[in-house]
């Protein structure tokens, strides 16, 4: 009698699907792109919600962006070539942001024409939206040895294009190609917003970051 | 090659900045990031068609190949000639017997003749 390496295989795999501890070791094993996505995420998960937090200056919001970025990601693009992940997360990671900056700024116009929100906008309206601007300012902070945390501040009042820009490649470190990949634009555009960003970073820090 | 230019000291002490701060991010943040990521990750494998996992497809394969040659086998054998009870046969030789056909169609006159002949002299229930 002969052994047939296919069947004997199609055995044991049945074998180790059916029983509960055959299936936890195949699905930890056997699903490479698992574990690679999980590496992929593991490794942008903290700059991208500095990204997020510098733009929304809010922390439940920066991580309600990341996570629905990473969400996104793994349903939708999971399957495309790993080398994709970077532009396409950092895209939708960045669309996410301006929705809720859109969001917000959405409902900070409806309060404001609500006759009953008036007197509690004094008192009880959405903290973000009455959080003072980063007064005393950046350099103040500055001032203060905070040097980092006025950089941030600094870089979230940028114009959303020139911080995307500055922040994908200082932050994440992408070459000028690859950023113009994240951003859906040229490299020309890239390079433009890039410089207006260093530019206008230099003029409020300068000083203080040599 | 990278044919970018040098990052100014601007831009380098700014990339430190930038990542000290994602260093020293609090555990309490480091920790939401992680439960997200993993949520993220189930996502993905609920949305993973499981027909097309080999896992699953194996035994229900199995199953249906030791189906498919049990059928084979059983619907082989049960039209085996030996088996045959032999009609089929006999309706053909039928069909084909042209002297059986002629006869079947010529009267018997003889039959027919005597049959008058005693209907006429002991009439049934005379």
């Amino acid at each position: 009698m002969h052994h047939c390496p296919a069947a004997a295989s199609a055995t044991l795999l049945a074998v180790l699907a059916a029983s509960p501890q055959g299936g936890a070791f195949l699905s930890a094993t056997a699903d490479p792109a698992a574990q690679t996505l999980n590496g992929f995420l593991a490794e942008v998960e903290r700059k991208a919600f500095r990204m997020a937090q510098m733009a929304l200056r809010h922390d439940d919001d920066a991580l309600d962006a990341v996570q629905d970025a990473m969400l996104q990601l793994a349903r939708r693009y999971a399957n495309r070539p790993a080398a994709e992940w970077r532009p396409l997360f950092y895209r939708i990671l960045e669309n996410r942001i301006r929705d809720l900056q859109r969001r917000r700024t959405v409902r900070g116009r409806i309060m404001a024409f609500m006759p009953w929100s008036r007197d509690a906008e004094e008192t009880d309206s959405d903290p973000v939206e009455r959080a003072p601007d980063p007064a005393p300012g950046p350099v103040a902070q500055v001032e203060g040895s905070q040097i980092g945390v006025a950089l941030q501040q600094a870089v979230g009042l940028l114009p959303a294009r020139q911080r995307e820009a500055f922040l994908l490649r200082n932050l994440e470190g992408l070459d000028v190609a690859e950023t113009a990949r994240a951003m859906g634009c040229s490299e020309g555009s890239v390079k433009t917003h890039y410089s207006r960003a260093v530019q206008n970073l230099r003029e409020q820090l300068g000083e203080y970051m040599t | 090659m990278s044919n970018e230019p040098e990052p100014s000291p601007f831009e380098r002490r700014a990339r430190e900045l930038l990542r000290e701060s994602v260093d020293h991010l609090d555990a309490a943040t480091r920790s939401r990031l992680t439960q997200a990521r993993h949520a993220a990750l189930a996502a993905r494998s609920r949305t993973q068609p499981k027909w097309l996992d080999l896992r699953v497809l194996a035994p229900g394969g199995a199953v249906a190949a030791v189906a498919l040659v049990a059928v084979l086998l059983w619907g082989g054998s049960s039209h085996h000639p030996a088996n045959d009870s032999g009609g089929e046969m006999d309706d053909l030789e039928l069909l084909t017997d042209s002297d059986g056909y002629e006869l079947s169609q010529e009267p018997d006159l003889d039959f027919i003749e005597w049959a008058a002949a005693m209907g006429e002299t002991d009439p049934v229930g005379a």
